[in-house]
C-alpha cells in the first residue's frame, strides 16, 4: 500500500478534505495578498526600464541580458556563494552542538544565554558592534595580536575577501543561538520510546546520536538548513550596514547589488530583474533541498 | 490535558483581545491635511537626525504664521528617494520635502511634479532674503523650483590645541598646508581625516577645484574626461599625500568629530554643518576648534574656490494643500525663520541678512555672500547620479589601494560615457 | 546510566568556554555603552571606565530620537504579529500534515515561498498598495505586514514539527467523533506550544528590530516603530557619540532578551531526557 493510497483512503474516510482547505486558507490569503502580490509588481517592472518616477518603458529581456554582462555580477555571485557555504555549515554545526550539550541539564538555560543574546540585537546594532570590532586596528586585530595568531595586521573590512569572511563570522555569532533554539525544539519532540529502547540495548553517546537522535532530528534540521539557505542567499542587512558592499563593490552580495541598482542608481527596472533572478535561484535551491529532505523523511516514516 | 486546554483558551482569548485592540487602535496620526484650515505641514526629510531642529522651526512658524511642522525623518537615503518618488503616485504626498540640487532635482522637475517657485524667488531676491548667486542651482529651464533648505560651505576644521601644541597656525597657502601636515606628522598626529563612506569624493573635489575649477565644472557636465591628464595629475598628487601618510584610515568607523576631539586627527574637511557634530561633542567653536578656507593648490589662480552645497526644500504641484505649502516656503526664506534654523544648528544660512552667532562662521558667511570666494557646486550634486555612484566607489577603492588610481579613473569615465551617451 | 565525571565536566566546560567567547562582543558593548561620551577613547575600547555614564547616554539617545509613543506601538507589533502568525502557521501545518491536504507539499511550498522574496523589493509596491487601500500610517497596516512575514517561518516549523506526532492520535480522536477544529484546539495546538514559543521569540526579535517596513509604511511618530527613530542616531549628520549609540542599542535589545528568558522556561519544562 503506497503512501498516497492510504492518505487518500484516510482523507475520504475521515472526511477532512474541505476542513483542510479551511485550516490553510488564512495563511494562504495573507501571504498571497501581502507577499506575492507586491512581488508580482516587481516581476512586471523587471521587464521595463524604469527610474521610479517617469513612465516605465517595456524592454522585454534587456535587463536580463545586461545582468549577464554586468562585471559586478561575478563578485556578487562569488560573495553570495561564500555566504551560502559559510552560513549553512558553521552556524548550523555550532547550533547543533550547543543544543546537544545544553539539553536537559540543570542550568542549561543559563549556559545557553550567551548564544541567545546576539539575536536580540538589531541589524544596525550588529553592524555598529562588529564594525567597531572589525575596523582597521580594532578589537579583532588586538585579539589576534594578543594570541600571537596570524592576521593581526589585516584591515578586515577593507580587503576582499577578508571583509566577506569577517562579516560571515559576525553572522555566525548572531545565528548560532537561533539554530540552537530550533534544534532544541527538535530534541524535545523526539519521542521517548526509541530512546529508552536504545539505552536499554546499551547504546550511549555518539552511537546513540548517530543512529537515533540525528535521524529523528531530521525535520528540524531541515528547518535550520532550509532557513539558513534562504537567509544566506538573501544576505543584505549586515553587509549594507557594515561595508555598504564596498570598498569598490568588493563585498556585495546579490541582494546588495539589487538594492543598489534599484534604489541607489534609480534603475528600478534593472534592480527588479536582479531581484527576480535572486528569487528564482533561492526558490530553485530551496525547493530542491526541501523535496530531497521531505521525500527522505517520508520514507523514514 | 486539562492544564493544556485552559492555557489554550487563555491564548485564544489573548489573541482575540489583541486583535480587537489593534482594530480599535487602528488609527495613525493621519489627520486630513487637505482641509482648508490646515495647521500643520508634513515635512519629509532625509535628515532624520535633525528632528529637533525642524521641531524648533515648527514652533516658531506656528506662532508666526499659524502653521506648525511635523517632520517625517528618514535616515536611509536610497529608501527615502524611492519612497518620495513613489509617493507622487499616491494620495500620501508630502506637503514639503528635502531633496538634492543638481541632477536629482532636474529629474523630478522634468516629471512635472514639482511646484514652480519663480515668483517666490523674484520677491526673495528683491528683498535681499536670498543671494542671487544661489539662483542658478535652483533653476531648471529658466524657471525656479523649491527654496534653499540649507547652505553649507566646505572648509577645513581643525583642533586648536593640537595646532598650538605643534606650534602651527592655519595655513594661508597650499605650501603652508603641506608644511603644517609634515610638522604634525613629525609630532605623531595624523594631519587629515578621510573616509571611504559617503564622503570619499571630498579630497578629489578639493584638490581639483584648487587646481583648475573650470576642469572641475567640465567634468560634471561631461565636457571633460576623468582620464584627462590634468585629472590624472591630481590623482597622482592625492596618491603622494596618501603615501606620505597624511590621512587617517579610511575604513575607520570612529566618528570624525571624536577623532578631532581626541587629537588623534588634526584636521577634517567638511561642510559647515559639521559645527553641529563638533558642538554635540562638547567642543566650543573658536576656543577648542576653528575653521579655515583651504587655499588653492595652484597659487597663481585669482580667487580661492570654495565648494558649497545647497539642499532644497520642495513642494509639489499636486500637494495636499498648495496654499499652506507655499505660505510656509514664503516664510521659510525670511530672516526670522532662517535665524532660528541656522543658529539652532550652528550653520550658515542662505539668507545673508541673518546674523550668525558664531563670529568666524558669520565672517565666512559674509565673505562668501559678498563674492570673496568663487563657489563650486559640491561633487555630490554637480555630477549625474549614475556617475556619482561610480565615482564614490572608485574613490573608496582608491583610498584602500592608492596605486590603482588609473584603473579607478577609467571605471568612472566609463560610467560617465554611458550616461552622456543617452542624455 | 549515569554520566561519567569526565562527561559532566566536558559538557559544561565546552559550553562555558564557548559562551565566554560569545560574550566578548557583548562585553565590548557593555563597557563602552557605560562610558560617558567625553571619556570614550577609540584606543582603549577594552578598558572599562570608572565613571558611570549609561544614564546620561540613554537620556541623550531618548531626547535625540524622541522615542516615547513608538515603544507602545512597537510592542503591539512585535507581540500581535507573531502571535497571529503562530496560530495561523500552526493551522496551516496541521492542514498539511495531519489533515493530509491534497498536494500538501505544494501548498507548503507556496507558504514557504513567502520568505524567498528579497524584502527590500516589497517596500515600494506595498507602499503603493497601502496608500490605495488606506492602510498607510495605520497600526493595523503594520500588524498585517508583520503577521504576513512571520507566517512562512511558523508554517515551516509547524509542518515539520507535526510530522513527528503520531498519526494514530488523530485517527483515534476522529473515531471518537471529534471535529477537526476540536482536535486542533485540544491536541495539536497545545502539543506544539514549545515549538510555537521558539518561533514567537524569533519573530518577536525580528519585528522589534525592523526598520525598513516601519520607515516606508508609516510616517507619524505614534505609529512608527522605535528603530526608525533610533537609526537617526547613527547617520552622518547625527553627531551621536559611540557610547550613546551603544547605550541605545543596548536598551533596545532588552525587551527581546526579556522575552527570550521568559519563553525559555517553556523549554526547561519539556521532556527531561537527561544525558545521551
Amino acid at each position: 500500500m503506497t503512501a498516497t493510497t492510504s492518505a487518500t483512503k484516510s482523507r475520504r474516510s475521515l472526511g477532512t478534505g474541505w476542513s483542510a482547505l479551511g485550516f490553510i486558507s488564512p495563511a494562504v490569503l495573507v501571504v498571497a495578498a501581502l507577499l506575492y502580490a507586491p512581488f508580482l509588481y516587481t516581476v512586471f517592472y523587471s521587464f521595463t526600464d524604469y527610474d521610479g518616477l517617469t513612465s516605465p518603458k517595456w524592454v522585454a529581456l534587456d535587463n536580463f541580458k545586461k545582468f549577464l554582462d554586468d562585471p559586478a555580477l561575478t563578485t556578487s555571485v562569488r560573495n553570495t556563494l561564500f555566504w551560502v557555504v559559510g552560513t549553512t555549515i558553521v552556524p548550523v554545526a555550532i547550533g547543533l552542538l550547543i543544543a546537544l550539550l545544553s539539553y536537559g541539564i540543570k542550568g542549561g538555560t543559563l549556559l545557553r544565554l550567551p548564544f541567545m543574546l546576539p539575536y536580540a540585537l538589531s541589524g544596525a546594532g550588529l553592524g555598529v558592534i562588529w564594525g567597531f570590532i572589525l575596523q582597521s586596528d580594532g578589537a579583532a586585530n588586538d585579539l589576534l595580536r594578543l594570541l600571537h595568531l596570524p592576521g593581526a595586521d589585516i584591515s578586515f573590512l577593507q580587503q576582499a575577501p577578508y571583509n566577506t569572511i569577517a562579516m560571515i563570522v559576525a553572522m555566525t555569532w548572531q545565528q548560532s543561538g537561533v539554530n540552537a533554539l530550533l534544534f532544541l525544539v527538535g530534541l524535545q519532540s523526539i519521542p521517548t520510546p526509541p530512546l529508552e529502547a536504545a539505552r536499554l540495548d546499551g547504546a550511549s553517546g555518539f552511537r546513540m546520536f548517530r543512529h537515533i537522535t540525528w535521524p529523528l532530528l531530521a525535520p528540524l534540521t531541515t528547518v535550520v538548513v532550509g532557513l539558513s539557505l534562504v537567509a544566506s542567499l538573501k544576505t543584505f542587512d549586515i553587509v549594507w550596514v557594515t561595508t555598504q558592499g564596498g570598498p569598490g563593490r568588493s563585498s556585495e552580495t546579490l541582494a546588495v547589488t539589487m538594492y543598489r541598482d534599484a534604489f541607489v542608481s534609480s534603475d528600478y527596472g534593472y534592480g527588479s530583474a536582479v531581484a527576480l533572478v535572486l528569487t528564482l535561484v533561492t526558490g530553485a535551491v530551496t525547493v530542491a533541498y526541501l523535496r530531497f529532505q521531505i521525500r527522505g523523511q517520508e520514507k523514514l516514516r | 490535558m486539562r492544564r493544556y486546554a485552559s492555557s489554550t483558551s487563555r491564548l485564544a482569548i489573548a489573541a482575540l483581545a489583541a486583535v480587537t485592540l489593534t482594530l480599535t487602535a487602528c488609527g495613525g496620526g493621519g489627520d486630513d491635511s487637505s482641509s482648508a484650515t490646515a495647521t500643520e505641514v508634513k515635512l519629509y526629510n532625509d535628515k532624520g537626525a535633525w528632528k529637533t531642529y525642524f521641531e524648533g522651526v515648527g514652533k516658531l512658524s506656528k506662532e508666526q504664521i499659524g502653521l506648525g511642522v511635523t517632520p517625517v525623518g528618514y535616515t536611509d537615503e536610497p529608501t527615502y528617494e524611492a519612497f518620495i518618488k513613489a509617493s507622487f503616485r499616491t494620495n500620501n504626498k508630502p506637503d514639503l520635502f528635502t531633496w538634492s540640487t543638481g541632477g536629482r532635482l532636474k529629474e523630478i522637475v522634468d516629471s512635472g511634479q514639482v511646484a514652480d517657485t519663480s515668483d517666490l524667488w523674484k520677491d526673495a531676491i528683491a528683498n535681499g532674503d536670498v543671494s542671487k548667486e544661489l539662483e542658478p542651482y535652483y533653476t531648471i529651464d529658466g524657471k525656479q523650483y523649491c527654496v534653499p533648505a540649507n547652505v553649507s560651505y566646505w572648509v577645513m576644521f581643525y583642533n586648536k590645541k593640537v595646532f598650538s601644541d605643534a606650534g602651527v597656525q592655519p595655513p594661508t597657502s597650499w605650501a603652508d598646508l603641506i608644511k603644517t601636515a609634515d610638522t604634525l606628522k613629525a609630532k605623531g598626529v595624523t594631519p587629515f581625516y578621510q573616509t571611504s563612506v559617503l564622503f570619499s569624493f571630498v579630497w578629489f573635489q578639493q584638490l581639483l577645484i584648487g587646481t583648475d575649477p573650470q576642469l572641475y565644472n567640465d567634468l560634471a557636465t561631461g565636457k571633460a574626461k576623468f582620464t584627462d591628464p590634468k585629472v590624472v595629475a591630481v590623482m597622482q598628487q592625492w596618491k603622494d599625500m596618501e603615501d606620505k601618510g597624511y590621512f587617517s584610515d579610511p575604513g575607520s568607523k570612529d566618528q570624525p568629530e571624536a577623532m578631532l576631539k581626541s587629537g588623534k586627527v588634526a584636521m577634517g574637511l567638511f561642510g559647515t554643518w559639521f559645527n553641529t557634530n563638533m558642538t554635540t561633542q562638547g567642543m566650543k567653536p573658536d576656543s577648542d576648534y576653528g575653521m579655515f578656507v583651504v587655499p588653492n593648490v595652484t597659487p597663481s589662480l585669482p580667487t580661492t574656490t570654495v565648494a558649497f552645497e545647497s539642499g532644497p526644500l520642495c513642494s509639489l504641484t499636486k500637494a495636499p494643500n498648495p496654499e499652506a505649502s507655499t505660505k510656509f516656503m514664503k516664510w521659510w526664506v525670511q530672516e526670522k525663520a532662517q535665524d532660528q534654523w541656522a543658529n539652532s544648528r550652528g550653520d550658515v544660512s542662505a539668507n545673508p541678512k541673518v546674523q550668525i552667532k558664531d563670529p568666524s562662521l558669520n565672517q565666512l558667511n559674509k565673505d562668501a555672500g559678498e563674492g570673496k570666494y568663487a563657489l563650486a557646486n559640491r561633487f555630490f550634486e554637480a555630477v549625474p547620479p549614475a556617475v556619482l555612484t561610480a565615482a564614490l566607489d572608485g574613490f573608496g577603492a582608491f583610498m584602500v589601494d592608492p596605486g590603482s588610481f588609473q584603473k579607478q579613473l577609467e571605471t568612472i569615465q566609463k560610467a560617465s560615457d554611458d550616461y552622456w551617451k543617452s542624455n | 546510566m549515569k554520566e561519567s565525571r569526565l562527561g559532566w565536566v566536558a559538557r559544561r566546560g565546552t559550553l562555558a568556554v564557548l559562551g565566554l567567547i560569545w560574550l566578548l562582543p557583548v562585553y565590548l558593548l557593555l563597557v563602552n555603552a557605560f562610558k560617558p561620551t567625553e571619556n570614550y577613547d577609540a584606543e582603549k575600547i577594552w578598558t572599562p571606565d570608572p565613571h558611570f555614564g549609561l544614564f546620561t547616554n540613554l537620556r541623550e539617545a531618548w531626547d535625540a530620537a524622541g522615542i516615547g509613543e513608538s515603544i507602545a506601538s512597537t510592542a503591539l507589533y512585535s507581540v500581535v504579529g507573531p502571535a497571529l502568525a503562530v496560530v495561523i502557521g500552526a493551522m496551516a501545518g496541521y492542514a498539511i500534515v495531519v489533515l493530509r491536504l491534497r498536494a500538501g507539499f505544494w501548498w507548503f511550498l507556496l507558504l514557504f515561498g513567502g520568505t524567498v522574496f528579497p524584502t527590500q523589493m516589497l517596500l515600494i509596491p506595498l507602499f503603493l498598495g497601502y496608500s490605495w487601500a488606506d492602510l498607510y500610517d495605520r497600526r493595523f497596516g503594520l500588524v498585517l505586514i508583520y503577521t504576513a512575514i512571520s507566517i512562512p517561518l511558523a508554517a515551516f516549523v509547524m509542518r515539520n514539527f507535526f510530522t513527528g506526532v503520531a498519526y494514530e492520535m488523530f485517527e483515534a480522536a476522529r473515531v471518537e467523533g471529534a471535529s477537526t477544529w476540536l482536535i486542533f484546539r485540544r491536541i495539536y495546538f497545545p502539543l506544539a506550544l514549545p515549538a510555537l514559543g521558539a518561533v514567537f521569540i524569533l519573530e518577536f526579535a525580528f519585528i522589534w528590530n525592523d526598520l525598513l517596513f516601519g520607515l516606508t509604511l508609516s510616517q507619524s511618530d505614534p505609529v512608527r516603530p522605535v528603530m526608525t527613530a533610533l537609526s537617526a542616531l547613527s547617520s552622518a549628520y547625527a553627531g551621536s557619540s559611540v557610547p550613546v549609540l551603544l547605550a541605545a542599542g543596548l536598551v533596545m535589545s532588552l525587551p527581546t532578551v526579556a522575552v527570550f528568558l521568559a519563553a525559555q522556561r517553556m523549554f526547561a519544562r519539556g521532556l527531561a531526557l537527561g544525558q545521551f
